[in-house]
């Protein structure tokens, strides 16, 4: 794995704004999406990616069914709300498909990728990986290869779903530019599936006392929301979203991958998996360096570092109020001042392709810049 | 190749703003309201709109009405005494939930819409539309005249009240922490 500067197209502002529709490459006036660097990976690296993220799948997967089979204790030490529970065995014993998810991999080349973290339930930098960074391969190195299907398992996975001539209401939370990008990049794979689509903000859903309802009264028969189940069920309509009124994508069972604590199961069920790190619920149970996340967060928010008592680096944020998880502390590669988290994505629980996103420190927070990459 | 092998946007982009327009279009017209009888929408826009009208939804009828072979199914969809029975052009009979009226809408401007309405369970008013069935409202009183004034369609959301806001208050909560 290699990072190279590389130039910029001249004009690809507007390139991505008008033929893309790519309205967040900068974001509060600093660059998100950077064309002036790429990754050069080899292809026995992007097979030992691919390898590594079928096996998390794997084991995730595996822990949502050790978990709804565990049933209280489990879902307790998840922080999961009690209502809730019926809903994640429900959809789990339904076999209810998932649509996405992306694996956070700590991974330079020299040992396995190691999961920082799965952000199984609302993912985004979606568009970015699979539409942008593959036509800025295409408009400069249209020979290179690119470990990127999304578009395509995206269009095909929504034609698996089982939807047929159900209509599918794609739901974000308003003004936020990067969700809305990703929901409506999301809403067009679903339309080239053939499905009918409509997009509502979330504060906008309707309830009749029977069912959700979108602006025109219509009601809403399967919502796709892009806004964390965590949140869903403790506003004011989750208790109706749960009633399983509505099939709601993702699942109710993502909820258990959503979420932090999930780290800690996943190494208690598979300890020492060279793709895991060593996690833990509670502090100081794993030795050395920590890295101690809130069980709830988005964007690199409240996160520490420690070394014993000591605080060795942190950032805010307003979450940590259900708790935390304590995963070993790994070593960001660290490239020139760069630091890559690689996004590694599965559609329909299969291996799709990666996203890069870097960040100035080794912590990837909403500021990380998302960066194409390439292999030969 | 790992790669995908092409990539076409619908939604997104400059080309797919027209595509995004027409495959929109569940929304009721602004004005759409709903009458019992062509007479009474000519009261308010005059006989030839209201006759372009008819037109429009007859052709919908005919097209997307529900179609039954026994008196049973239709009734198991749309209720007792709902349901009529009507010839074929070609001879057989079927049976159809009884046409209520029309919802007519953009009468003033282009664009005219007019679909037929039928009356479903618990008196609801159902609409056809692009191959599937919404439930629009429903009619104030029960029996086979009731509906017979527009007064007594009521649209859905005065039926049972719609409230909203349920859903987005955490984001809100989040949204100073660039979340």
């Amino acid at each position: 794995m290699i990072r190279e500067s590389v130039t910029a197209r001249p004009d690809w502002r507007a390139h991505v704004e008008t033929d893309l529709g790519f309205a967040f490459h900068t974001i509060d006036g600093a660059p998100y999406w950077d064309e002036t660097a790429c990754y050069r990976f080899t292809a026995a690296e992007i097979d030992e990616l691919e390898a590594a993220t079928v096996e998390l799948e794997q084991l995730a997967l595996a822990l949502v069914d050790r978990v709804v089979d565990t049933g209280e204790e489990a879902l307790e030490r998840l922080r999961i709300p009690r209502p809730a529970w019926e809903a994640i065995a429900g959809s789990w014993h339904a076999r209810e498909k998932n649509l996405y998810g992306r694996f956070d991999l700590a991974y330079r080349g020299d040992g396995p990728p190691k999961l920082l973290e799965y952000n199984a339930d609302t993912p985004t930098a979606l568009f970015e990986a699979a539409v942008v960074q593959w036509d800025w391969l295409q408009a400069v190195h249209p020979e290179r290869d690119q470990f990127n299907s999304l578009h395509e398992r995206l269009i095909e996975a929504w034609k698996n779903f089982g939807l047929r001539r159900q209509r599918v209401t794609f739901a974000a939370a308003a003004g936020h530019a990067e969700d809305m990008g990703t929901v409506e990049y999301l809403r067009d794979t679903a339309v080239q599936a053939g499905l009918e689509t409509e997009f509502i903000a979330m504060g906008d859903i309707g309830w009749d006392g029977q069912m959700f309802r979108n602006l025109n009264n219509e009601p809403i028969g399967v919502l796709f929301k892009l806004y964390p189940w965590e949140w869903l069920v403790r506003e004011d309509f989750g208790a109706h979203l749960l009633t399983g009124v509505a099939k709601v994508i993702e699942p109710a069972w993502k909820m258990v991958l959503s979420n932090k604590a999930a780290l800690a199961l996943l190494w208690e069920m598979a300890p020492n998996h060279p793709n895991l790190l060593a996690a833990a619920l509670e502090p100081d149970t794993i030795p050395g360096k920590v890295v101690r996340k809130p069980i709830f967060s988005r964007e690199g928010a409240n996160i520490e570092v420690r070394e014993g008592d000591r605080v060795l680096a942190a950032t805010d944020g307003a979450y940590g109020a259900e708790g935390f998880v304590y995963q070993s502390h790994v070593e960001m590669p660290d490239l020139n001042g760069n630091f890559p988290v690689l996004g590694s994505w599965v559609i329909a629980s299969q291996p799709a392709g990666i996203g890069i996103r870097e960040d100035a420190t080794p912590i990837t927070r909403d500021t990380s810049r998302f960066v194409p990459h390439y292999f030969e | 190749m790992k790669k995908s092998s092409s990539i076409r946007l619908a939604l997104m982009g400059s080309a797919a703003f027209a595509l995004s327009a027409c495959g929109e279009g569940s929304a009721l017209p602004q004005d759409a309201r709903y009458y019992p009888t062509i007479e009474a929408c000519s009261a308010d826009y005059g006989a030839q709109p209201c006759a372009e009208a008819k037109t429009l939804a007859d052709a919908t009828q005919a097209k997307e009405a529900p179609r039954f072979t026994q008196k049973q199914q239709c009734e198991a969809e749309f209720g007792a005494g709902n349901c009529e029975t009507r010839q074929e052009a070609g001879g057989g009979s079927f049976f159809t939930p009884l046409l209520m009226g029309y919802m007519v809408g953009n009468m003033l401007g282009g664009n005219r819409y007019a679909q037929p309405i039928y009356r479903g369970t618990n008196n609801s008013a159902v609409m056809p539309r692009a191959g599937r069935l919404f439930n629009i409202g429903s009619f104030g009183a029960a029996g086979a005249t009731a509906g017979a004034a527009t007064s007594a369609f009521r649209p859905a959301a005065q039926v049972s009240e719609v409230s909203r806001g349920g859903f987005g208050g955490t984001a809100r909560s989040y949204s100073t922490t660039g979340g």
